[in-house]
């Protein structure tokens, strides 16, 4: 008991970042499972965590309506982009997107300039906000988010998504509304991102434009990629693994970027389509029937 | 053998804490001494208690220090380094806490990232040995981090946040670095006396918070002084080229330019508006105070005229030792970062040895007792607020060296 | 004031393209974004002022760079991406393989060279300014402007006019058919590496003379700068990344000029979007659908 304790007051937060980075994992997991890359969840991030701030410090609403407030906001801007950019493919797509995190971003830096409230502070954040989110909270998020997507696999909707990303044109030739369910896709992973976003507010007490940048973006997306995209486990994995990596490496002192860069090469090099491999779980259902 | 010292022991730390609810005027015992023996050359004369045989002290003393030591931010995260490590290093050498202790410190990057500067604290507090944590390096990490050090009841000395808001955080939370709200104002009076301004053109960095914070406050100055601000013109972090700002500066044709921007960034803006054919004075505030100004900037930089927390060119005996030490040490001058920083440690060893303990709330009550510690930001004492109570200096770039201004 | 800043929005726009050539360059030959290529800006930046600062002239200094860069891009390959490529891995794998890249040699080129800013030490170029009329400029930024356009021009020559042109068309186009045909891939795309490693060299030794900013850290904020250039023209077109480049820097120079500064970075990325929906594939670009 000592021991957890020990390591709970040292690495706890670290721990917090991880199933945050996890929630995070899974938004990205909605687009790049429909074949969508998209860097547009640090935006969506911005935008959850902007907004459940606000909720709670002026408005002193508990903390899962502050969240579902940043989460929905996210989706709605989410679904706002949507509808023009997700016609783009591939690399535009991603930098249309990365465009978007970028206005986010300057929104936030040039908000309160220009409107004359005090509401986003500027480069210089917003701070002072209380610290409500708990490891349990983040669990309970996750678990619920897993439930979801086993269902939402096995839906029509998870069904047409796997076919999107297939193909897309024979998708549409057999009748399912790419465009639609793209978008729904886009719009989810907005809603988990901006939850993230809320969660990660409510543990740093602090929001500022600069956590939202290009690398932000990027680090979500190697999330996925690291992890494996081919199943939601993967995303969860990959993020488990960078978040705790960096932390894990302190003892390297100076060498500490050398090596993780090193690292995510090498894994990436030997392992291209991500750390989690699917078959682990069919195996074990088969050897689960061969016992039984 | 055991219990006179450590009822004497107790009695130090009662009158410490006795000293700590006295009226701030209440010289701390260190005060008179360190008034004759500058901190950076010679161990100080006296302490406390010259007659105690033994000190509490643990046979090696840990400082914490969470530093941006890798990404963007390193820049000033390992200028900070430096100076800690000097300060470290003649405590080492002076034998400032005796014979039998020795002081390292244990540094944690952050990264430049709010989360990884939660995730150093953290790791910091957990370890049982660690007395007082030095840093964080940005504002937006200590407004993270510094509630963790606060709840856990760990001492903090920042020596680079400047932004406001952030000894306000709670009773553990000190600062070497003076706000930029304690040196402008006085920047802008002096130069307006002495340049006749009436209009100005402000550039600074919008998406940064020092260089913002700074904005806020030169902006509030010149209005209290009634200088017009012909335009506010911004860049974002990184940029290179200034010169679509610079061509509408120069159309406005403005008396001085007032820049908020790091040493590095406003050595490139001076640079552009000279080739512009822009001959009016630059004035800023604590980024300008670094050697880099001057050494990138080169002829741009001559008369540039900065408000600055520390004066590099200073003959007060701390504050050359200091200089003169680092020289030696790393082939180079220091910058305000540097000095500040070296500071912070050295605040921290005093308070150290006066609360004659590592017990971190002796050690915060006794950092709230600092007066008068020399160092080379001059004679050091907190606030009530544990902010830097000392004097602004208005310094110039006069042969590629900060001096003293002189109107 | 109008025509000195139609002269600053030239020359920024040579500074943008000059830094895009090769970033373009290879995504043009194997459809790969390689994000540790503003690493290797930075590290040419670097190697050229290692080399001045050694008693080097410029004239020396700058192929030397350039090689060194060169040499950089085909190690980078040979080990980020050869070994992807053989495998037939996800582009995913290889851009966060290339990120993995780019953190290492950022990290390696703090621990080299340290933190700290530095520049050219002074009178290595000869300042000189000329004034015409109402507008002013230097013969730094005369030679940037005429290095860009010769580049341009040498690379377009070098691709539609020669031998090893046909070759790296071929392979751009289909790699199995151009190695039927006999063609040396492998020699043809390390070949490509070279050449926009010795750009990147060359952008980071000239701007680095520019910019007075060498850091392991100048090449984010290019980075975002050099992504909308190319997305912007169309990816792997190169004179696309050219007009990306001026279309780009005529942005930010006139929102400046005449709109707010704050507002600079907003109405880049919104010009950006606007483009993209009108010309999915960036205004040079074709089709992504026949590349793929």
């Amino acid at each position: 008991m000592t021991v957890f304790t020990q390591f709970w007051s040292t690495y706890g937060s670290v721990v917090q970042f991880a199933l945050i980075n996890m929630l995070l994992g899974i938004s990205i997991y909605f687009t790049l499972y429909t074949g969508l890359l998209s860097l547009a969840n640090a935006g969506f991030m911005a935008v959850g965590a902007y907004v459940s701030a606000i909720l709670t410090i002026h408005a002193g609403t508990p903390l899962p309506i502050s969240l579902l407030a940043g989460a929905f906001s996210a989706g709605f801007i989410g679904w706002l982009l949507g509808l023009p950019v997700l016609r783009l493919r591939d690399v535009y797509l991603a930098i249309a997107t990365l465009g978007f995190g970028e206005i986010v971003r300057i929104t936030a830096v040039n908000f309160d300039k220009f409107s004359g409230l005090t509401l986003l502070g500027g480069a210089q954040g917003l701070d002072g906000i209380p610290k409500l989110t708990t490891p349990a909270g983040l669990i309970f998020s996750l678990i619920l988010l897993s439930f979801f997507l086993i269902q939402f696999h096995r839906s029509r909707a998870g069904r047409a998504l796997a076919a999107i990303r297939r193909d897309e044109n024979v998708a549409a030739t057999m009748g399912i509304d790419v465009a639609g369910y793209k978008l729904l896709a886009f719009v989810l992973g907005a809603f988990v991102a901006g939850l993230a976003g809320g969660f990660s507010a409510h543990l740093t007490r602090f929001v500022g434009p600069n956590d939202f940048t290009f690398s932000a973006a990027v680090n979500i997306l190697a999330f996925a990629v690291l992890g494996g995209t081919a199943h939601w486990a993967g995303p969860l994995l990959g993020a488990a693994i960078l978040t705790v990596l960096p932390e894990a490496l302190r003892f390297m002192g100076e060498y500490r970027g050398i090596v993780n860069g090193l690292i995510l090469v090498l894994v990436i090099l030997y392992l291209p389509r991500g750390l989690f491999n699917p078959k682990w779980l069919t195996r074990r259902k088969e050897a689960g029937h061969a016992q039984a | 053998m055991k219990h006179p010292i450590r009822i004497f022991s107790l009695l130090t730390l009662l009158s410490v804490l006795l000293a700590a609810c006295a009226p701030a005027a209440t010289p701390t015992p260190e005060a008179p001494a360190a008034t004759e023996a500058p901190a950076a050359t010679e161990a100080p004369a006296a302490t406390e208690a010259p007659a105690m045989p033994a000190s509490n002290l643990p046979a090696e003393i840990t400082l914490g220090a969470v530093h941006d030591l890798s990404g963007a931010t390193a820049l000033y995260g390992t200028s900070i380094q430096k100076g800690i490590d000097l300060a470290v290093k003649q405590m080492n050498e002076q034998k400032f806490f005796g014979d039998a202790t020795t002081v390292k410190v244990l540094y944690e990057d952050a990264a430049g990232d709010p989360k990884q500067a939660i995730a150093a604290f953290e790791k910091l507090i957990a370890n049982p040995d660690v007395t007082l944590i030095l840093g964080p390096t940005l504002s937006s990490e200590a407004k993270s981090a510094d509630p963790v050090a606060q709840e856990a009841k760990m001492p903090i000395i920042a020596s680079s946040n400047t932004a406001g808001g952030i000894t306000t955080i709670g009773d553990y939370i000190f600062r070497t670095s003076l706000p930029e709200s304690a040196v402008i104002p006085n920047t802008i009076k002096v130069t307006k006396q002495a340049l006749s301004l009436t209009k100005v053109a402000v550039m600074y960095g919008n998406d940064d918070a020092f260089t913002q914070s700074g904005f806020d406050v030169f902006k509030a100055a010149l209005q209290a002084e009634g200088v017009e601000i012909l335009t506010e013109e911004t860049f974002a972090k990184g940029d290179t080229d200034f010169s679509a700002q610079l061509t509408k500066i120069q159309s406005l044709a403005p008396d001085a330019i007032v820049i908020s921007a790091l040493a590095e960034e406003a050595a490139n803006i001076m640079l552009q508006a000279r080739t512009l054919g822009i001959t009016v004075p630059f004035i800023g505030g604590n980024g300008f105070n670094s050697p880099k100004l001057a050494e990138i900037a080169g002829p741009a930089a001559e008369g540039a005229i900065s408000g600055a927390a520390w004066n590099i060119a200073s003959t007060y005996p701390a504050s050359a030792d200091f200089v003169a030490a680092f020289n030696t040490e790393y082939g180079g001058n220091p910058d305000q970062f540097a000095a500040q920083a070296y500071t912070a440690a050295w605040v921290a060893a005093y308070a150290i040895k006066s609360a004659d303990s590592v017990d971190h709330a002796a050690v915060r009550d006794a950092l709230a007792q600092t007066t008068g510690v020399e160092s080379p930001l001059g004679f050091f004492a907190f606030d009530a607020n544990r902010d830097p109570v000392h004097e602004p200096v208005v310094l110039m770039v006069k042969d590629g060296k900060f001096t003293v201004y002189q109107p | 004031m109008f025509w000195q800043q139609v002269v600053n929005a030239i020359w920024l726009g040579a500074v943008y393209s000059l830094f895009s050539l090769g970033y373009t360059l290879v995504f043009g030959v194997l459809g790969i974004l390689n994000l540790a290529h503003p690493s290797l800006y930075m590290w040419g930046a670097f190697i050229g002022l290692m080399c001045v600062n050694a008693g080097l002239p410029l004239w020396l200094a700058l192929p030397l760079a350039m090689i060194f860069s060169g040499l950089m891009g085909v190690l980078l390959d040979r080990i980020a991406f050869k070994t992807l490529r053989d495998r037939n891995a996800p582009h995913l794998a290889t851009l966060i393989s290339s990120i993995g890249a780019s953190i290492f040699l950022i990290s390696a080129a703090q621990g080299v060279f340290s933190a700290q800013v530095s520049r050219f030490p002074f009178g290595v170029f000869p300042v000189k300014v000329f004034t015409l009329g109402p507008v002013t400029i230097t013969l730094l930024q005369i030679s940037i402007l005429a290095i860009s356009l010769a580049i341009m021009l040498f690379l377009r020559w070098l691709l539609m006019g020669t031998k090893l042109g046909q070759a790296t068309r071929a392979v751009a186009f289909n790699p199995v058919t151009a190695a039927r045909l006999g063609i040396p891939v492998d020699r043809v795309i390390m070949q490509t590496f070279f050449l926009a490693g010795a750009l990147a060299g060359a952008a980071g030794v000239l701007l680095g003379l520019a910019f007075n900013a060498i850091s392991p850290f100048m090449g984010g904020p290019m980075n975002l700068k050099g992504l909308t250039v190319i997305v912007l023209g169309g990816l792997g077109n190169i004179e696309g990344a050219v007009l990306g480049g001026f279309i780009l820097s005529f942005s930010e120079v006139m929102s400046v000029a005449y709109l707010s500064s704050d507002l600079r970075d907003a109405v880049s990325f919104v010009l950006l979007l606007i483009i993209l929906l009108f010309r999915p594939n960036g205004l040079l670009g074709r089709s992504s659908a026949k590349r793929a």
